[in-house]
């Protein structure tokens, strides 16, 4: 393997001076399940990797006051991942089956056990692979992330986070703290389906996450969608469209207008074409899924 | 760039150099000469590395050396005592759940992790609790078997 050095600083300014030493390609580490591989098949050719995972805060998963930053304006708590939280805490926590039962699920989807017991939220948004399963849950929880710099903090909205494969809106030097979950109302439901050409160890060929968040006299919907843009997307057409009711006539409209919203490609694990398949089984499922469950 | 580190291997503590971009499997095996956790794909997919970290199934690849200390590390090595084999190797010997016997560390290390968890679980959830290990003998019956004989009886 590529040989390069590694840091684990003992606070955010050594991280900071790591992370941008002139002239060298420094990468951010946490669970390594992204870094290993990519090192190995030459696709990264870093110099040197900070180990931020034990940096103050990082795997935390709590609830939180709102801030000046993220969360900002509400007068419920919200509920904070710590970036370096492993995929089985966040799985497991109660806290987020409960704020954010659509997270829990997708973080349950991720690769497999031992993926699942090293990966952590902070590198599959950092990695922002448009296929990364918690991404879309992200975007339909409206999260905000918190990200840290030199000596600034500050927020960015899950759905400006991801700029395109393998790009976000992090500035060099910067690092995701964690993510902040506005609360959301009792009732809310969520619904994170996947498909992958087999159940554990594989990226999703099409990922759906849902929320029905109760509204006056109904719901408002909420659909993302992964592997099948460049980024994970929002599909507001739908949304739109299901906020008039979920009759069978418009979950199939709202179907519809989901597929509308994909721009899949043929790759290694699967066509466009049978993406554009998938796209309207999963959201004809997931939709199902929830309707069942409101009383 | 090299760290002078020690790691927490089956009980016992080891003093080792290790290079930055080496990981635990490589060390495991090279350094410590403890070959049970295996080379496999080195890619996260197969699990014939798997080890327990801190008491849960890692992929010893995906893992740097350097990240491991402080933390406690075991592998199949361990399981037995005092020359009994431990109830999970017997029940892997009883059903026959071993061909090549190339994926059995990984799955002996995934089953326990499990098992510390979850002392019964359900056919569904050992399948789920394995879905990284890979048998290429296509052995899984036998190995999920053996599993569930000791959730069973235990």
């Amino acid at each position: 393997m590529h040989p390069f050095d590694y840091y684990k600083p003992k606070d955010f300014d050594e991280a900071f001076a790591m992370l941008t030493q002139p002239g060298k390609k420094v990468i951010p580490l946490a669970g390594s399940t992204d870094i290993i591989p990519m090192v190995r098949d030459e696709r990264w050719l870093p110099d040197a990797v900070v180990d931020i995972k034990g940096l103050p805060g990082l795997r935390d998963i709590k609830l939180v006051d709102s801030g000046p930053l993220c969360c900002a304006g509400q007068t419920a708590q919200c509920l904070y991942i710590g970036a370096a939280a492993r995929m089985n805490e966040i799985a497991h926590s109660e806290l987020v089956q409960q704020y954010a039962s659509v997270l829990a699920q997708a973080a349950q989807e991720v690769g497999h056990e031992q993926v699942r017991n090293r990966a952590t939220l902070g590198g599959n948004m950092g990695t922002a692979s448009p296929a990364g399963d918690t991404l879309s849950a992200l975007l339909v929880l409206e999260a905000d992330v918190l990200v840290k710099g030199k000596d600034e903090e500050r927020c960015i909205p899950a759905l400006k986070f991801f700029l395109g494969p393998r790009k976000t809106a992090l500035q060099p030097g910067e690092i995701i703290l964690g993510v902040q979950v506005p609360p959301l109302p009792e009732g809310t439901l969520g619904r994170y389906l996947r498909i992958s050409r087999r159940k554990g160890a594989d990226l999703a060929i099409v990922g759906l996450s849902v929320m029905a968040i109760p509204a006056e006299g109904g719901y408002q919907w909420r659909i993302g969608l992964g592997a099948v843009a460049p980024t994970p997307i929002r599909v507001p057409e739908a949304e739109t469209i299901l906020a008039t009711g979920h009759d069978e006539a418009t979950v199939e409209k709202a179907i519809q207008a989901t597929l509308a919203a994909a721009r899949p490609i043929d790759d290694i694990r699967a066509t466009a074409a049978y993406r554009r398949e998938m796209v309207v089984q999963l959201t004809r499922r997931a939709l199902q899924d929830i309707i069942a469950q409101i009383p | 760039m090299l760290h002078e580190i020690t790691l927490n291997v089956n009980g016992e503590l080891h003093i080792v150099p290790v290079k930055s971009h080496h990981t635990l499997l490589t060390v495991l095996r090279e350094q410590l000469g403890i070959t049970s956790p295996k080379r496999g794909c080195e890619n996260g997919e197969c699990g014939a590395c798997t080890v327990l970290y801190d008491g849960k199934p890692v992929n010893s690849c995906m893992v740097l050396a350097v990240e491991a200390e402080g933390h406690v590390i075991e592998t199949v090595e361990s399981l037995a005592k005092n020359g009994e084999l431990h109830p999970l190797q017997k029940s892997f010997i009883e059903h026959n759940a071993v061909q090549c016997g190339f994926c059995t560390p990984g799955m002996l290390m995934s089953a326990k992790g499990l098992l510390a968890e979850n002392p019964h679980p359900t056919e569904e959830e050992i399948k789920h609790a394995l879905a990284g290990n890979l048998c290429r003998c296509t052995g899984y019956v036998r190995i999920i078997d053996a599993i569930k004989d000791v959730a069973d009886h235990s």
